[in-house]
């Protein structure tokens, strides 16, 4: 498999995340999104006429949405799966908000800054709600005990949200969901989410 | 105020640390492998980063910039990249003072005599952010303003109010203990929506 990559891009860091817990190897093809907008090229445009990233590449199959792409990778392991399809939804709605909103902040795109960060607040309140309510049911995922889709298309956008200048300091739950995903064996990391140095030291 | 609640302890489980902001200033809440908590001024003596982007192990907490290591009275114990190198006592973290009572864990800011605030025969709900100063939300709950509001009701809730900057403060609630957490984290959520679309 061949993922056309940006490392710093919220939707390519979920495919590689879900390929690498999966235990899945990807072959990466890094495209220059900042600054050279190579996924406008001609090349990129004649794989994927949309012109987004990430682009995944499977012998005849090409998948150029990232929901569908981890619905793709995720095929032959049903522990992952479950009601997707809101949670999916949710994650296209944090692209829209935090993640424009880093984009804005980081590649200057021209983005209503207060509006994106507003929804942004209100979507991560409903999701600190969630995860509140899961933990007094024990559990530290976002649909149960063990981690699954719905978690993996969540999290990056959450975790990078003070990049598009929204804090997570007052978000207890979400905070320990984040962690408990970073925790995961096979969890990789990405420019702005590092992994748990605790967790190499032996005790 | 003398004493603030910070957080509620079961949100800062061992081997963690969380940032929290308390009047302005800004801390890292950490609680070591063995379970004591600290509260920190939220920035490494070395290269001023937050403290509270660091890690836990053992009693010790690190900064992930360059690895500099502080035992829990704040004496920073290990410079990385200097091996060899016996930290000098200087080189130290801003501690404040930290109690925890009831689940929940109180910083003072200054030296205080004073005692922690009780909560009463309650039970922690958990933690919510408002976008409204402590003087605002106590205004518009019609409550004299203090570190711990009283609401009552069904649920019997009491508020232990955190003033972070001069817009928002933290809540961390509690309710009697026969109480459906789910419940009134609900109701706090209404509550939430109530106070700060109040004009």
């Amino acid at each position: 498999m061949i993922l056309y990559d940006y490392v710093l891009s919220a939707s390519c860091y979920k495919v590689r995340l879900m390929a690498a817990l999966l235990g899945q190897s990807l072959t990466l093809h890094t495209v220059n999104f900042h600054p050279a907008r190579e996924h406008k090229s001609a090349d990129m445009l004649a794989l994927n006429p949309k012109g987004t990233l990430p682009v995944l590449l499977d012998g005849e199959t090409v998948l150029t949405d990232s929901a569908d792409i981890l619905r793709y990778l995720t095929r032959d392991a049903p522990e992952w799966r479950g009601d997707d399809d809101p949670w999916l939804a949710l994650a296209a709605d944090l692209n829209e908000s935090l993640g424009m909103a880093r984009l804005h902040d980081i590649l200057q795109y021209d983005v209503d800054i207060d509006a994106a960060r507003a929804a942004g607040v209100k979507q991560l309140r409903k999701l600190e709600a969630h995860m509140t309510a899961q933990r007094f049911d024990g559990h530290l995922f976002l649909t149960g005990a063990v981690p699954a889709l719905a978690d993996i298309a969540c999290f990056p956008n959450v975790s990078l949200a003070p990049d598009g200048g929204v804090s997570l300091d007052t978000y207890p739950s979400l905070r320990l969901w984040m962690r408990a995903i970073r925790s995961l064996p096979g969890f990789i990391e990405m420019p702005g989410i590092h992994r748990l140095h605790e967790l190499e030291f032996p005790e | 105020m003398d004493w603030v609640a910070v957080g509620l302890c079961e949100d800062v489980p061992a081997r963690t640390v969380v940032p929290r902001r308390v009047q302005n200033t800004d801390l890292a809440i950490w609680c070591s492998t063995a379970g004591v908590f600290h509260a920190w001024g939220d920035r490494c003596p070395h290269r001023g980063m937050r403290l509270s982007h660091g890690f836990v192990r053992g009693e010790t907490l690190s900064c992930i910039y360059h690895g500099w290591t502080y035992d829990g009275d704040g004496a920073c114990v290990s410079i990385p990249a200097h091996p060899d190198l016996t930290p000098p006592k200087s080189i130290c973290a801003a501690q404040y003072a930290c109690r925890v009572q009831d689940g929940t864990i109180w910083v003072a800011l200054q030296p205080t005599q004073a005692a922690v605030p009780e909560l009463g025969a309650r039970r922690a709900i958990r933690s919510l952010a408002v976008q409204l100063s402590a003087e605002t939300l106590a205004t518009r709950l019609k409550q004299p303003f203090g570190p711990v509001i009283t609401l009552g009701g069904a649920h019997d809730i009491a508020l232990a109010v955190q003033p972070s900057t001069d817009t928002d403060c933290l809540l961390h609630a509690f309710a009697a203990p026969d109480q459906d957490r789910k419940a009134v984290s609900l109701a706090l959520e209404h509550l939430r929506d109530e106070l700060e679309a109040a004009a």
